[in-house]
């Protein structure tokens, strides 16, 4: 088809005019706001599983058939089996895992750099920088439910960002002189309330759409930070957030402290990672209230394996009390649409005025101890698929 | 798209976190139209507070069917005109869920009532004759079994009085939940293009698609003060030129000239505003209401309504959000294990890790203050051995009196710091549809009615 002459000149006007927004012109109002439509955590995952040598992880389905062989004679009962595992998942306990655990190994991993420290345990990120905290490669790098690029629960919690209302995460930034470089912005995170605008196949976020945001049910999400774009990447300061993330319509939240962000931005979305010390009692619990046993055989994942590897490798955030961690470094995969969101109203200026931010889940609040899951456990010596593996104390 | 109405709306919205509940020593004494069936010698229907009207024999007892339903390993149930409930106790699980293998030991099993001990057969007698859609059926052991189009009935040994409906499930079919029983129903009398859901606030009236209806409190009868700004947001309920009054429906017709549905005198009204069946959402908005065929007795007035990022809960005095405890066990006959007659040993192994006196500090009961007692059917106060988690016996030292839902004590959960934490929502088997904890939803605006 001929494109004529003075739509050549409308065309080339409206390319060049984006292509000034992105290199640096303000936003309309100087203010942006982008909308999350994917998100995954950010875990090593290659085809040749270099960062997996010894294979991955067994189940709950493996481990049951480890744990609790039939044989001839020995009528097994649904209280020494079944329910002994349930308990292990649902009152989980730091005693050492008796079934081998087969960590997600480096020198690759991608996240940031949270402490300023490179450490031995720390991991180079895909595009050389080092010093990168993402202990959460260590615990779900093997799995296969959480691996790129189709790990059935990295599968479903991606999908169900931009298909549930009650995960529709906004990030709106105010102040913004250009979005290729601006030393000071301001950093807004709340819910929306919102369908994403998608295209005709449904699964492909739109740039342009409206949101209203969700001051009625998701104060305890309204978080501010400040943060800077350079060379049109936004880094943020990390603030402790409450995030919504439901995958069957549980309303579920993760908690990440010191969240920041690192997104490089355009006009018509934002992609990069959120990073921060992810909560493990929040993790666990949100885990345990989408994802029955059913679900993590889907892609051989057990919970009480996960949660002990996870308090293990916690790195941050020591209990005042007890000194234990609390949280572990991560990061997440992150992807965003741009949204315009209507003007607030006095009632949602005054509710954000007001506020209060979600805090972590604590754990049970009387906890079995390890020392019963040990006797119980006593007497079953460990069993291997894998032969001899590292990563078990 | 934004509504007109959105400021008032929000405003209403914000008054409305953290209400203490109305105090109501009664549901409405108005009960559910159905259409009356040709039933057999006896038999009669009941007016029940959660399900509506039921079906129930010639003693008043509420009449169950086990629908055929698929698992994630198999089926079971009944099929038309048979009966798998069996007269023999199972003592070995099915297997029927995932990823557990069946052929384990079930709990307690010296103590395992049989299919029939919990559902006795609603035996014909001599001489009976199908009517309707009534039917009898010849059972494998020779005797003759009711059934109602196809499906065998049973009743319950849980219902004491008519109208119960103790046993039943109809509220909690979800995915992955057990294969219940449900009370069998009349057909509500409502006109083509209406529908009537179950919910805990009591039998919600819907269009055929299942969005909500609304009345607004300024109508009148036969006189709407929805004027054109307002049908904008609230559609009339249009009565098509055939259609006629009959019981508790009626119709007017509108300035417009527009022919309108009315139930119970009221005009009925749909939102424009909400995208999702057996929304709550039109009622924000000052003077509209839901409208119900029949309301169920309100919870506990010491109970408080707390909002959550994904709607409203029930929760006690303090704000703590209350939770119900849900359990089918993976036998043949997927008997109940959720009630304190029944064995604790999954409960117990949930909350405590088999240990009652933390049990207790995880999901302690919500106890009720001396002088309560419940209003209506569903709302009870029972008294529970905390060392056992059963009922306890009379007088006994030690004992809890305890909140009950249709006899099932309901429970806070310790790990909720705040009013409007949910943190044990779903926590269990298949979140907790099959066994576990699952949260006390007064309204849902993300996931649930």
């Amino acid at each position: 088809m001929r494109i004529r002459g003075s739509l050549w000149i409308a065309t080339a006007a409206l390319i060049a005019a984006a292509g000034a927004r992105a290199d640096g012109a303000a936003p309309p109002g100087r203010t942006i706001a982008y909308v999350v439509t994917n998100l995954s955590w950010a875990l090593e995952s290659t085809p040749e599983m270099t960062e997996c040598p010894h294979g991955l992880n067994d189940g709950v389905r493996e481990q049951f058939k480890l744990l609790f062989p039939e044989s001839a004679g020995n009528k097994r009962t649904l209280v020494d089996t079944q329910l002994r595992r349930q308990v292990e998942s649902y009152q989980p306990t730091t005693a050492p895992d008796t079934l081998p655990f087969l960590e997600g190994e480096g020198p690759v991993a991608p996240g940031v750099d949270l402490d300023d420290v490179a450490g031995p345990e720390d991991f180079t990120s895909p595009d050389g920088a080092r010093g990168i905290d993402n202990q959460m490669h260590r615990v779900l790098g093997c799995i296969a439910n959480y691996r790129a690029p189709d790990g059935p629960i990295r599968f479903f919690e991606d999908e169900m960002v931009l298909r549930e209302n009650y995960n529709r995460i906004i990030v709106q930034l105010v102040g913004v002189d250009s979005l290729a470089d601006d030393p000071d912005v301001d950093v807004m995170f709340f819910r929306g309330r919102d369908k994403v605008l998608v295209d005709a196949g449904g699964l492909k976020a739109l740039p342009g759409g409206t949101q209203r945001i969700d001051t009625r049910w998701g104060g305890r999400y309204i978080r501010r930070t400040r943060g800077r774009i350079d060379k049109g990447v936004l880094t943020t300061e990390p603030v402790d957030l409450l995030y919504p993330w439901d995958a069957f319509y549980m309303p579920t939240d993760q908690y990440m402290w010191g969240a920041r962000l690192q997104l490089k931005l355009t006009p018509e979305g934002a992609e990069g990672l959120i990073a921060g010390y992810t909560d493990v009692e929040t993790w666990y619990m949100h885990m345990l209230r989408n994802w029955s046993a059913h679900y993590q055989s889907y892609g051989r994942s057990s919970g009480p394996s996960i949660y002990k590897a996870m308090r293990r490798l916690a790195d941050g955030i020591p209990d005042p009390v007890t000194g234990a961690n609390r949280a572990i470094s991560s990061a997440l995969a992150a992807k965003f649409t741009e949204v315009r969101v209507l003007p607030f109203s006095g009632a949602e200026v005054a509710a954000i005025a007001e506020a209060k931010p979600g805090v972590p889940y604590r754990g049970m609040p009387a906890p079995r101890p390890a020392a019963e899951e040990l006797a119980e456990t006593r007497g079953s010596p460990p069993r291997t698929t894998n032969g001899s593996v590292p990563g078990n104390p | 798209m934004t509504s007109p109405v959105r400021g008032k709306r929000l405003a209403a919205c914000l008054a409305l976190t953290a209400v203490p509940l109305a105090v109501s020593a009664a549901p409405s004494a108005l009960t559910e139209p159905y259409i009356p069936e040709t039933m057999p010698p006896g038999f009669r229907v009941e007016a029940s507070e959660l399900d509506g009207p039921v079906f129930a024999d010639a003693q008043g007892r509420t009449l169950y069917r086990w629908p055929f339903r698929t698992m994630r390993n198999g089926v079971t149930g009944d099929g038309k005109g048979e009966s798998n409930c069996a007269d023999t106790a199972s003592t070995e699980s099915a297997g029927l869920m995932s990823p557990y293998p069946g052929g384990l030991v079930l709990p307690e099993v010296e103590k395992r009532p049989s299919c029939q001990a919990m559902w006795p057969p609603a035996f014909a007698k001599d001489g009976d004759k199908a009517v309707g859609k009534w039917s009898v059926v010849t059972r494998r052991d020779g005797r003759r079994q009711w059934a109602y189009d196809g499906s065998v009935l049973y009743t319950s040994v849980r219902d004491r009085r008519p109208g119960d409906v103790l046993a039943g499930d109809s509220y909690r079919h979800e995915g992955d939940a057990p294969a219940m029983r449900d009370p069998i129903q009349p057909k509500p009398d409502v006109p083509p293009g209406f529908g009537v859901t179950t919910t805990l606030r009591g039998r919600l009236l819907h269009t055929a698609r299942g969005f909500s209806v609304y009345a607004f409190d300024r109508d009148t009868r036969a006189r709407s003060a929805c004027d054109s700004a307002c049908e904008q947001v609230f559609v009339p309920m249009q009565a098509p030129a055939t259609a006629n009054a009959h019981g508790d429906w009626s119709i007017f017709t509108r300035a417009s000239g527009e022919r309108q549905w009315m139930f119970r005198g009221r005009p009925l009204y749909r939102h424009e505003g909400d995208d999702r069946v057996h929304s709550l959402e039109g009622s924000d908005v000052p003077g509209w209401r839901n409208v119900y065929t029949q309301e169920t007795a309100p919870p506990p007035a010491e109970f408080t309504v707390q909002d959550t990022p994904s709607g409203q809960v029930l929760a006690d005095k303090r704000g703590r959000t209350i939770y119900s405890y849900t359990c089918g066990d993976d036998a043949p006959d997927q008997l109940s294990c959720e009630r304190p007659d029944d064995t604790q040993v999954y409960r117990l192994g949930m909350c405590g890790g088999g240990s009652a006196e933390r049990c207790e500090r995880n999901f302690p009961y919500v106890e009720a203050v001396r002088e309560a007692g419940g209003s209506g059917r569903l709302w009870s106060v029972v008294e529970i051995d905390p060392t056992t988690g059963h009922f306890a016996a009379k007088d006994q030292p030690g004992a809890l009196r305890v909140w009950a839902y249709r006899e099932r004590p309901v429970y806070t959960f310790a790990g909720d710091q705040q009013p409007g934490e949910v943190n044990a929502d779903g926590l269990g088997d298949f979140q907790a549809e099959r066994e576990g904890f699952r949260a006390f939803w007064w309204r849902d605006d993300f996931f649930r009615e």
